[in-house]
């Protein structure tokens, strides 16, 4: 159902999306062509052409925000919720399928604005010499620590993708709050965020106190000693991702509870 | 077989508000049955209550002896008293959707009646007038092979001439097993097809009774009795 869920998500969605990152891609490449002809490259079609672009950009990613926001109450606190949450599927594959279509458009604007200004500024030879500077960077890292370049890699990527969805359900779980309120719903939106934003903050600053934390930060350890400096860089990251996991499962029990116990559709 | 619907000392407050309060009603399997009250009785939230869109406060309600859940939603088919469909779909959009999440929809009886009714399945809803929308919504509702259907208003909003075509769909749609529940202040329009009533007013159930019963026994029709009964 999971799955059904994210089929029908991504259909809403990418009905807004693909044609946002075709634009972008577009006009990377008529502002590529356009000054690429002229001697001087400023002339006024490209600049025409390279504020449309930067527009488009912008608007992609207030688009992600926009859609994040609107998807969740619109298709489901708002008279599509009697649709939506007639449907034989438990509350939290919703929420799960939300976040997670959510993340995908996320991933893939960023990676779309990379691709378009590639478009843009590419030279000849640089896609060549860009390859070779990140292989010899591959290298000199695995040189530098060995085979854990891997599990750092596996690190970095999930907790970008866990502070990313942390991000996301720190949202839902405040409209979902809001949500309780008979009146003022989006003052008590805004509320509930920083209420939610405030808690997480003062967590972490208790996180920083708890003795594991203390004893991380007394520890004395040489700048040369690599593999000490390692293995508490590691601690500190799978901590991190952790306690980010910790949070997502908060807010997601949170917005889950107003779902299926406190729901009101008006 | 335990009754399709029902309920023991259901209540449900918002806020101090009372919507319902110790309701108890059971609904036996294949019948008509009126939900009949003014406006802001409780029959909407009655309704929510049996899909789970609220939690009571208090008391028990049970779909063929579930609690409402996932399984309780696979049988019953919900109507809402308002169009709950987004725009930027099409009809065959829909129809597909319904069938991937509905294992009891029956797709060929959904493009049979947007035939009669002379839809398009190609439009968008975008391009509808609100009464096409809710017939789309009935069709939708009643091509479920569904063992109880709940429909809130579901002929507040159309033109006489759908009324009939909606009550007709109704009563040919349903099969001998599955009980529908139409919840309505349109009495005179729906009193033939009625098997049972169920009298609800400020919350409490005010009488149940079989159609028959009230035609033979007070000599009235249910629309009389309905004012009677809720005479201002």
């Amino acid at each position: 159902m999971l799955g059904k869920l994210m089929k029908y998500e991504i259909k809403a969605t990418g009905r807004i999306f693909f044609p946002l990152f075709l634009a972008l891609l577009i006009f990377a490449t008529i502002t590529r062509l356009l000054s690429s002809i002229g001697p001087e490259a400023w002339d006024t079609p490209a600049v025409i052409s390279m504020v449309i672009y930067g527009i488009i950009m912008v608007g992609m990613f207030v688009m992600t925000l926009l859609m994040m926001i609107q998807r969740f109450y619109k298709n489901l606190l708002s008279d599509e919720g009697y649709l939506m949450l007639t449907l034989p599927v438990k509350p939290w594959q919703h929420i799960v399928s939300k976040l997670l279509v959510s993340m995908l458009w996320i991933v893939a604007s960023i990676f779309t604005a990379f691709i378009s200004s590639l478009v843009i500024a590419l030279k000849k030879g640089d896609l060549t010499k860009g390859i070779t500077e990140f292989t010899a960077l591959y290298h000199r890292a695995v040189q530098e620590l060995g085979s854990s370049v891997y599990i750092w890699s596996f690190e970095i990527i999930i907790m970008l993708l866990i502070s990313l969805a942390s991000g996301i359900l720190v949202i839902y779980a405040s409209i979902a709050l809001g949500h309780l309120f008979n009146r003022h719903k989006m003052l008590a939106t805004f509320g509930a965020f920083i209420v939610l934003s405030t808690l997480t903050q003062i967590f972490f600053t208790f996180l920083g106190m708890v003795p594991g934390a203390t004893y991380l930060s007394n520890l004395h350890i040489s700048a040369n000693d690599i593999l000490g400096m390692q293995r508490i860089a590691h601690l500190a990251m799978v901590g991190g991702i952790i306690f980010n996991a910790l949070l997502c499962s908060a807010y997601l029990a949170i917005t889950n509870f107003i779902l299926s116990k406190r729901l009101n559709l008006e | 077989m335990s009754a399709i619907l029902e309920c023991s000392g259901l209540t449900k407050q918002f806020g101090k508000k009372e919507a319902l309060s110790g309701v108890n009603i059971k609904v036996e399997r294949g019948q008509i049955v009126g939900l009949l009250g003014p406006n802001g009785s409780g029959k909407s939230t009655l309704i929510k209550l049996a899909n789970e869109l609220l939690t009571p406060t208090s008391g028990t309600i049970l779909i063929g002896g579930k609690k409402p859940g996932v399984d309780t939603k696979k049988i019953v088919s919900y109507l809402p008293e308002r169009t709950y469909l987004n725009d930027w779909m099409r009809v065959n959009q829909l129809i597909e959707m319904f069938s991937d999440f509905y294992e009891n929809f029956n797709p060929e009886k959904a493009y049979d009646m947007l035939k009669s009714l002379k839809i398009n399945p190609d439009d968008r809803l975008k391009t509808m007038s609100k009464g096409t929308k809710e017939k789309v919504q009935l069709i939708l509702v009643m091509s479920r092979e569904a063992e109880l259907y709940l429909l809130d208003e579901p002929i507040g909003g159309v033109d006489p001439a759908a009324r009939d075509y909606i009550l007709q769909t109704i009563l040919r749609n349903y099969n001998e097993k599955a009980t529908v529940v139409i919840s309505t202040h349109l009495i005179s329009d729906i009193e033939n097809i009625l098997d049972y009533v169920i009298f609800i007013n400020q919350g409490q159930v005010v009488l149940t009774s079989s159609v028959d019963d009230i035609r033979d026994e007070k000599g009235k029709s249910v629309d009389s009795l309905f004012r009677e009964v809720f005479k201002c």
